[in-house]
């Protein structure tokens, strides 16, 4: 196993007496694509906003390809790419414009020749001169992933990437989280609550409850110990607050 | 591990989109173009007046010269073609302030509602930079509106007044176009600031339009409404006589009653920008026919007080933090 590009100790994150993410550590190592589990208001994307440098912990630290994010954030957000729950980018402005602001902003040495690039990688050129603002969910989606690349960040933060897609939508994301993670080594990072695209798509998981890690391990692991998808499942709800009310029910 | 290099200044890359992004915005078209709509037909009543009051001024001189007398047989009459642009200098104190807390409004609501903020700040620049940038494209926008509005202006006064305009008076426009930015940018910032941190973008348009009113409606009334000269047409002191000496002394009595007036008009940003600019295009009677240094040299407190409430809200915005549930929800 090589070194973890993402280290989490002691991570911690408090708002008005509510803690949303309590003594979290843990390791991912680089080229894994992890599934991170749990219910709404677990903490997920309390989680990835610190991992993304995006709010500050309250204690704890974490690093990112080697760089603190309290220390060092400005390395961390160059080794970084985020695609946030629902994005709409800017809907007056063409996917290529969209892009070029966004290739600009993280300073990629030419800006037109890697959107080109990225808009034919995800299979999206004909999208190019379009505005935004016409696009279906599907296609937003794309586009939302192409931004997060164009840097060819080490770390990809995808959050609810399948939340609102159609079947055609989330196989077409699966296939191209899978390319970007074999063929450019991304280590991905995807918060989910899809458990049948974790079983899918991710070479690791852990389930987060009410702000604490409760489980993590390889998928390989967990299918070994649990057996097929569906047992997954089952892992899963006997994790959560909801399975253990219906084991008490 | 990425490649990037830092080649473009992230606040000129941020300040271009929104332009773009904005004049995109056919709301923002429409109420620039209304702007100047209504600052044009403000003007133009004016010009057509001024017109036939040139007009009949130099036929009462060709009538003397018909007749055999000299033309200077009657007093040449002063016209100030500035003055004609009273009307658009209201518009651009309401209106165009209004225009610019809409332009803050949207630029900050945009961002949080398309989640984008999120996307900027995973990117490797400065909060501070995001900010200068949005008040740059602010301020280019504003500065270009008002280019044309008021050079829109310019031409028709040119045209209409029948008056030629000088270099004098086209130095006046463009300092007072200046001055304009600076008063609107004012607006642009309270609507920005509010929306970007305040929970509710909405609320935070009631709060500033809230503030506009206070500001631009309110407190520059008050000064006239309150003014004990201004109850009887004419003025109280010179419909009963009462000179000068005897004025002041009368209201030495109102000492306590005259501060919290003047302070009421103090706090306003507008009431400064209408007495810089009355005074500059020689609105006020006062400064008609005056030059311009004195009349800078006298109203730069007025200036003074545009710029650093400019300057002041600039600095707060580039200073309070952006709370990050700011960031990914609208």
């Amino acid at each position: 196993m090589s070194d973890p590009i993402l280290s989490l100790h002691r991570l911690r994150q408090v708002f008005d007496g509510f803690t949303a993410v309590d003594d979290l550590s843990m390791a991912i190592p680089q080229g894994e694509i992890f599934g991170f589990l749990g219910h709404n208001g677990a903490g997920k994307t309390t989680t990835v906003q610190m991992l993304t440098t995006l709010a500050r912990p309250t204690s704890g630290t974490a690093t990112v390809a080697g760089h603190d994010i309290c220390a060092d954030p400005l390395a961390v957000r160059r080794a970084i790419g985020y695609v946030p729950e629902n994005v709409r980018l800017y809907d007056t402005l063409t996917a290529t414009e969209n892009l070029l602001f966004f290739a600009r902003l993280s300073g990629v040495a030419d800006p037109r020749a890697r959107v080109r690039e990225v808009l034919d990688l995800l299979d999206c050129a004909d999208l190019a001169d379009r505005r935004v603002g016409g696009f279906s969910k599907g296609m937003r989606q794309r586009i939302g992933l192409a931004q997060a690349i164009l840097h060819r960040p080490a770390v990809l933060f995808l959050d609810e990437p399948t939340s609102g897609l159609d079947p055609m939508g989330i196989k077409m994301l699966r296939d191209l989280i899978l390319r970007l993670n074999a063929e450019f080594g991304m280590t991905i990072f995807m918060n989910t609550h899809l458990i049948s695209e974790i079983a899918k798509t991710c070479t690791s998981i852990a389930v987060l409850s009410h702000g604490r890690l409760v489980f993590h391990d390889r998928i390989e692991a967990v299918t070994a110990r649990y057996g097929d998808d569906t047992a997954l499942e089952v892992l899963y709800l006997s994790l959560t607050p909801v399975g253990r009310l219906s084991e008490v029910a | 591990m990425p490649d990037a290099v830092l080649t473009a200044s992230p606040l000129r890359t941020i300040a271009a989109k929104d332009i773009r992004d904005a004049l995109r915005d056919r709301f923002i078209v429409i109420v620039t173009a209304f702007l100047g709509l209504a600052a044009t037909v403000a003007l133009m009543t004016g010009a057509i007046a001024l017109r036939g009051d040139v007009a009949t001024y130099e036929a009462a001189k060709a009538t003397l010269l018909a007749i055999g007398k000299a033309a200077d047989a009657i007093k040449a009459p002063e016209f100030y073609p500035l003055r004609l642009l009273r009307g658009a200098i209201e518009q651009i104190e309401i209106i165009g302030a209004a225009i610019a807390i809409l332009i803050g409004y949207r630029s900050a609501a945009s961002e949080r509602g398309r989640q984008t903020l999120a996307l900027i700040f995973t990117r490797p620049l400065s909060r501070w930079q995001f900010v200068a940038g949005k008040a740059l494209a602010g301020l280019g926008l504003l500065a270009g509106g008002l280019a044309l509005v008021l050079g829109g202006l310019t031409l028709v006064l040119q045209l209409m007044s029948g008056i030629g305009l000088t270099a004098d008076d086209l130095l006046r426009i463009t300092i007072v176009w200046a001055v304009a930015t600076a008063y609107t940018a004012c607006f642009f910032l309270l609507g920005f600031l509010l929306t970007l941190h305040m929970r509710q973008p909405s609320h935070a348009l009631l709060v500033a339009f809230a503030v506009w009113l206070l500001l631009v409606l309110i407190a520059p009334q008050i000064g006239d409404t309150l003014d004990p000269d201004n109850q009887v047409a004419g003025g109280v002191f010179r419909q009963l006589n009462i000179a000068k000496s005897d004025q002041v002394q009368i209201m030495k009595g109102f000492a306590t009653y005259e501060t919290l007036r003047d302070g009421i008009e103090q706090a306003s940003v507008t009431k400064h920008f209408e007495r810089f600019t009355f005074a500059v295009l020689g609105i006020k009677a006062t400064y008609a026919g005056m030059p311009l240094g004195p009349i800078l040299t006298e109203m730069l407190g007025n200036l003074v007080w545009i710029f650093l409430t400019a300057l002041g809200l600039g600095a707060l915005a580039l200073a309070v933090p952006i709370n990050p549930d700011r960031l990914a929800k609208a």
